[in-house]
């Protein structure tokens, strides 16, 4: 992050308007579309079919929002998305922390192999997996369950937690384990007390690649948990339309709701996520 | 490292000391790796296996009284001389080569305006990284609302700016309707190249743009001639991972479908593949168009490999 620091530049006029034109498109460019979502959550049914459109609501009316909680369960959506998303990210590091140890620190039979085998389980694609994996589910009974989502979201994410986390392990050098063992240390207690802290960012990192992964799902959601009270976010979005309208006031508030956590993680965490996500080069 | 400490025997042979390390190291790295490989192999593996078993058989819900025989390539058969098939896969690769190329076109620029050092760097981060975490699904609807026909916000731009006289109908014009799905796709994913850009721009030396204007190069020449070489191994990495998304695309087209009469031209293979086999019960079929899809991610992927191996041996 060398450019964080860097001195002030002497930028010459043209520079200077680039620079503004630049960062302007991107923000605008960024926001955008979500910045609509929230001026459309925010007008009646008549604001909207307007032409030209009326571009401000016309007062700052939340009904939208509460329509969103009583027209279809999106509290019990919500939650259950919290749910799903936080265990999968739990298992996932779980998981992946001692793969990533092994790959990154001990002499690894076939380590090359293994490492090429990792990456290749990130070309599945998940729609090939949907009836296999759907048979399976149903012959455990786990179909409407959180495991049925948990358990695939936290195997899809693994490649890319397991390859995050080998570039920020390999990074830490060997010598501090080294000096934990010499003075006691097991191998596993040197990767708890002296790894693992050094490579907090890169478990967060991590950890935000598969909550974001997990909440996004949308696929695998739609298709396993069938039952209205288990439906995760992603998919409850969907449940508003009717057959013939497209109530978008109030689609589009439940997206505004649905995006929330998503934007909060990235504008809390942006700073380290970029640095974390460049620093691993990984798949996002 | 740690033996070099041990107080060792006269008489014991490092050698063997070294090899005993060497086993019981083996073992540990066995028990940490052995999650991860359940995991793998039993939620993605297994699954893919019994995939590649399915397509060789007859298995149709909404027929259950032929059974479920064995069929040899006859699914495989019917795939070539399908002609959806075909058009999924058309639209497939029409869309990965648009959308792929447009989001290096708008992502390259979007990290250079990111990398820029700024007070509102923060801001800037959070609007680059707010299309790839926001769920494609909700992309999906927020862009089919601003291409709505009667009330879109784009409709409205052209209108105001004098471009278009009436509304289009972008989402029940063919053509129309792919350009936004293009549009759509490369919004949401071109914060993944630009991810990948800064990350190799901020491992380029300053000093070395710098010398190159010294030695009187434009920024323009600096950005092609030293710049864009050294970025070659990001945008190499950052190509791959999305050719291998743009072929398996999913939740946008499903989300455009649903709004657009103009189908046809927007049902990707896996849009096709969540049909046979949710709406129309055919497993074994699904199964095929299934390995079809992952022979092409394949493809893509071997790619990928021989240029990890080549950029590891040099």
């Amino acid at each position: 992050m060398t450019a964080e620091q860097a001195a002030p530049e002497r930028l010459s006029p043209g520079d200077r308007v680039g620079r503004v034109l630049g960062l302007s498109a991107l923000i605008v460019g960024g926001f955008f579309p979500l910045v609509w979502m929230i001026l459309t959550s925010l007008k009646t049914e008549a604001e909207l079919q307007k032409f030209p459109v009326q571009y401000l609501p016309g007062a700052l009316d939340f009904a939208n929002y509460t329509r969103v909680f009583t027209e279809q369960p999106f509290a019990r959506f919500f939650f259950n998305s919290l749910t799903v998303s936080l265990l999968s990210t739990l298992l996932c590091i779980a998981v992946a922390v001692p793969a990533a140890y092994a790959l990154a620190r001990l002499q690894v039979w076939g380590r090359g192999a293994l490492l090429t085998a990792v990456v290749a389980f990130s070309m599945f694609p998940v729609v090939s997996l949907l009836v296999p994996l759907f048979r399976l589910f149903r012959g455990a009974d786990l179909l409407n369950s959180y495991p049925a989502l948990i358990l695939p979201y936290a195997a899809l994410s693994l490649p890319v937690a397991i390859l995050t986390l080998v570039a920020f392990f390999s990074a830490i050098p060997r010598d501090l384990e080294a000096a934990a063992m010499v003075d006691g240390t097991s191998r596993v207690g040197a990767l708890w007390r002296v790894v693992l802290p050094l490579s907090a960012p890169g478990v967060v990192t991590a950890a935000l690649l598969i909550f974001v992964n997990s909440w996004n799902e949308f696929l695998l959601a739609l298709s396993f948990n069938t039952k209205l009270d288990m439906r995760t976010v992603s998919v409850g979005v969907t449940l508003y339309q009717g057959e013939f309208a497209f109530p978008w006031p109030l689609i589009a508030a439940a997206v505004v709701i649905a995006t929330i956590p998503v934007v909060a993680l990235i504008a809390i965490f942006q700073r380290r996520f970029v640095a974390g996500l460049t620093a691993g080069g990984v798949k996002a | 490292m740690s033996q070099k400490t041990t107080v060792r025997p006269v008489d014991a042979r490092p050698g063997r000391d070294r090899v005993r390390r060497e086993t019981s190291e083996a073992r540990l790295a066995f028990w940490l790796l052995l999650p991860a490989a359940l995991l793998l192999c039993g939620v993605l593996l297994f699954p893919m296996l019994t995939t590649f078993r399915d397509s060789f058989f007859f298995n149709k819900l909404t027929e259950p009284y032929n059974g479920q025989p064995f069929v040899g390539l006859k699914n495989y058969v019917q795939m070539f001389g399908d002609p959806r098939f075909g058009q999924a896969m058309r639209n497939t690769l029409f869309f990965a080569i648009l959308t792929v190329g447009g989001s290096f076109l708008v992502g390259i620029p979007m990290a250079l305006a990111a990398h820029t050092p700024s007070r509102i760097r923060g801001l800037a981060r959070v609007a680059l990284l707010l299309p790839w975490a926001m769920p494609p699904v909700m992309t999906g609807l927020i862009f089919a609302w601003l291409f709505n026909a009667q009330y879109g916000v784009f409709n409205d731009f052209l209108v105001r700016l004098g471009i278009v006289q009436e509304p289009l109908r972008w989402l029940s014009t063919p053509g129309l309707a792919v350009l936004a799905m293009v549009v759509t796709i490369v919004w949401k994913t071109s914060s993944f190249v630009a991810l990948i850009v800064l990350g190799g721009l901020q491992g380029i030396p300053r000093e070395l743009t710098e010398a190159s204007e010294v030695d009187g190069a434009t920024r323009v020449q600096s950005f092609f001639r030293v710049i864009l070489p050294l970025l070659a191994p990001s945008l190499a990495v950052a190509f791959i991972f999305r050719a291998i998304s743009a072929v398996q695309v999913f939740d946008i087209p499903y989300t455009f479908i649903q709004q657009a009469p103009a189908q046809g031209l927007l049902e990707t293979l896996g849009v096709y593949i969540y049909r046979t086999s949710i709406e129309f019960l055919d497993f074994g079929y699904a199964a095929t168009l299934s390995v079809a899809l992952f022979a092409v991610s394949l493809a893509v992927t071997a790619v990928y490999v021989r240029f990890v191996r080549d950029g590891a041996s040099t």
